[in-house]
């Protein structure tokens, strides 16, 4: 247990004094919020006047939604989880390049693990680290979002009201989901011994195989009699391989952020499935409930952390 | 043999030995690296590793550092086998010394101290004026100059008055006045009782620092015993002359006559070795040849010329 709190303590130090800590805290804490002000300013500017004669009468409602302290700490959450890839995954990624890429990338390994031997306190302690600076950057946010929409009332038809306890429960969940994030981060960083090989497959890697299964269910599909789709219904493989996008990663790892993102589209009249709008159900990850993404990811969470774990105990240093 | 110290260590008693190598062999495919070699250093003893750039110094030290498992064997330090807890009182310099760039000289210490978690926050301040690093540990690493990346590395590896020291290569890259420096830290390390194993090509260094010589060659231990013996040893055998004549071809023709394998070297000159037997009648011997000999030197032997020799088996100097 000491070796683990020497570990966290050490790795919370070294945290502490890399300047992209900060300049990611910037970013998520700062850029954001203001953005979200900006948009509800200008709508409420070229839409507000307008907004009786065209019976948009719930502009303000959106500029509640969007800009009030209760929509920017929601943003805060929300937003990391969109655009590929995600902000979540580049945060988490530059924590796995610090905690494990840089003792690679700088030889450290062969000091740390001589001062703890304990390989197992070690990781342990690296990843737990990870996780609270996640934490620590998402209530930052959060924060610093309800701060950003206390100045926005000033300016802004919004005010304090919301669902702050759906937002603590968003924030609780989405920040446990982050788990499976750590791991893939932590494990590429580390099973690649290259940094920058290895943020690149976190970044990309589980977009690539959910974007080659998507094209081959699009030109191939599961009907045609080919070998391949032969074999699934062989096995009896080829409902399950039908039904694997609601296995993916990043659908389910972000599953609280975008079923948040749904009911707030729904208020707003859209629907996920379309309904002669847009089809949003890749970008809203409709269809999947929070219990089922919750044991997928707990299932990825596993494997993952399991295959790091003998990679980093079995591993010589170099 | 353990007993409690007042810190509520346990420390080892004085008669055991406190590094173990037993059958210690490490194989990365067919090829040896270390090939089952055996030694033991006692508590207080300073014991130079020797042995040519590739000769398995260093995988040695990194699995008594408990760094890399070994294939077979074991390696025991302060009575128990590595990796294990005993780690935490042995103080490390494998190599080129590691630190975080980004990090001052004293937040690296830091890091490394509250990694370990039982080095009071004055001990730092010890360690780098021991080194007299203390002007500069204000300043990034990224800033240091070998050199005193090499005193940071020492002072780090005494930063929890570890009582055993494994240092490979410390003063590698070096200038002489740096050499000079570390040189003197070790001696000042060594005069309060820490067992040191210290490994070095180059062979000046340890022959003024260490008591007892290991010698390694392809892997195998080819000497392990006191430093004179190992130096006298090899006077035995052979003692190299430096020879002149006015006629140099006669010279080398006379050597060749008494049966020895003398080189040229130079105009009217030759390098020859002698077994010691003969070495007091060679002049008279190469006098009754009728050879006009106008100077003859003895060379002196080195701890170099006499380890390479040792490990090359033939006699013959490089």
């Amino acid at each position: 247990m000491n070796a683990f709190v020497n570990v966290v303590r050490a790795e919370l130090f070294k945290v502490r004094r890399k300047r992209r800590t900060y300049v990611v805290a910037g970013l998520w804490w700062v850029l954001l919020p203001v953005l979200a002000l900006i948009v509800g300013r200008v709508l409420l500017d070229n839409l507000g006047s307008i907004a009786s004669d065209l019976e948009l009468g719930g502009i303000d409602a959106v500029i509640q939604q969007i800009a009030s302290p209760f929509g920017i700490a929601r943003l805060a959450l929300v937003g990391p989880a969109y655009v590929s890839p995600t902000f979540y995954v580049i945060v988490v990624a530059l924590l796995a390049a610090l905690l494990v890429g840089d003792d690679r990338t700088h030889a450290m390994w062969k000091t740390v693990l001589v001062v703890q031997p304990s390989r197992l306190a070690v990781l342990a302690g690296k990843v737990t680290v990870g996780m609270l600076v996640v934490g620590a950057l998402m209530a930052g946010a959060v924060i610093a979002g309800l701060a950003f929409g206390a100045l926005g009332t000033t300016f802004l038809p919004t005010d304090f009201s919301g669902e702050w306890g759906q937002l603590l429960l968003l924030y609780a969940l989405q920040w446990a989901f982050t788990t499976a994030l750590v791991a893939l981060a932590y494990l590429m960083v580390y099973v690649t011994r290259n940094v920058a090989l290895g943020l690149v497959l976190v970044f990309f890697l589980p977009a690539l195989l959910e974007g080659l299964y998507t094209v081959y269910a699009a030109v191939v599909g599961f009907q045609p009699i080919n070998r391949f789709n032969a074999f699934l219904q062989a096995i009896r493989m080829r409902q399950v391989l039908e039904d694997l996008p609601t296995y993916f990663f990043t659908t389910n790892v972000y599953a609280p952020a975008r079923s948040t993102t749904r009911e707030l589209v729904a208020t707003f009249g859209a629907e996920a499935s379309g309904n002669g709008g847009p089809d949003l159900s890749a970008l809203l990850g409709s269809g999947i409930t929070l219990g089922h993404a919750a044991w997928v990811v707990a299932g990825y969470t596993v494997v993952l952390f399991a295959l790091l774990v003998w990679r980093f105990l079995r591993t010589d240093v170099d | 043999m353990a007993r409690p110290d007042p810190r509520g260590v346990a420390t080892v008693e004085a008669h055991v030995d406190v590094i173990v190598a037993n059958q210690l062999s490490k194989r990365y495919g067919r090829v040896a690296a270390v090939d089952g070699i055996d030694f033991r250093i006692g508590r207080g003893e300073i014991v130079g590793f020797l042995g040519p750039n590739g000769a398995g110094k260093t995988t040695t030290l990194r699995m008594l550092a408990g760094l890399i498992r070994p294939s077979s064997g074991e390696g025991r330090v302060l009575g128990e086998r590595v990796p294990g807890p005993s780690l935490r009182r042995v103080g490390t310099m494998i190599e080129e010394p590691s630190f975080y760039p980004y990090m001052a000289g004293r937040d690296n210490l830091r890091h490394a101290a509250l990694l370990h978690g039982e080095v009071p926050e004055r001990r730092i301040d010890e360690v780098l004026d021991f080194v007299k690093l203390d002007r500069a540990s204000t300043k990034r690493v990224k800033a240091y100059s070998q050199g005193m990346r090499q005193r940071l590395g020492l002072a780090r590896s005494l930063l929890w008055s570890p009582e055993v020291l494994l240092l490979d290569e410390p003063t590698n890259g070096l200038d002489p006045v740096g050499i000079a420096e570390i040189r003197e830290n070790l001696r000042a390390v060594a005069d309060t009782g820490v067992t040191i194993l210290v490994s070095s090509h180059i062979l000046a260094e340890i022959e003024k620092l260490v008591d007892r010589i290991l010698a390694i060659e392809k892997g195998r231990l080819v000497f392990d015993g006191p430093l004179a013996t190992l130096v006298h040893r090899m006077d035995a055998a052979t003692v190299p002359y430096r020879v002149r004549a006015t006629d140099g071809a006669a010279l080398l023709a006379a050597l060749r006559d008494l049966g020895y394998a003398p080189e040229a070297d130079g105009e009217g000159g030759a390098r020859v070795d002698v077994p010691a037997a003969d070495a007091d009648a060679l002049l008279a011997r190469l006098v009754r040849a009728g050879v006009e000999v106008t100077d003859a030197q003895r060379v002196a032997e080195d701890l170099e010329g006499a380890y390479l020799r040792l490990v090359r088996g033939d006699g013959r100097p490089s």
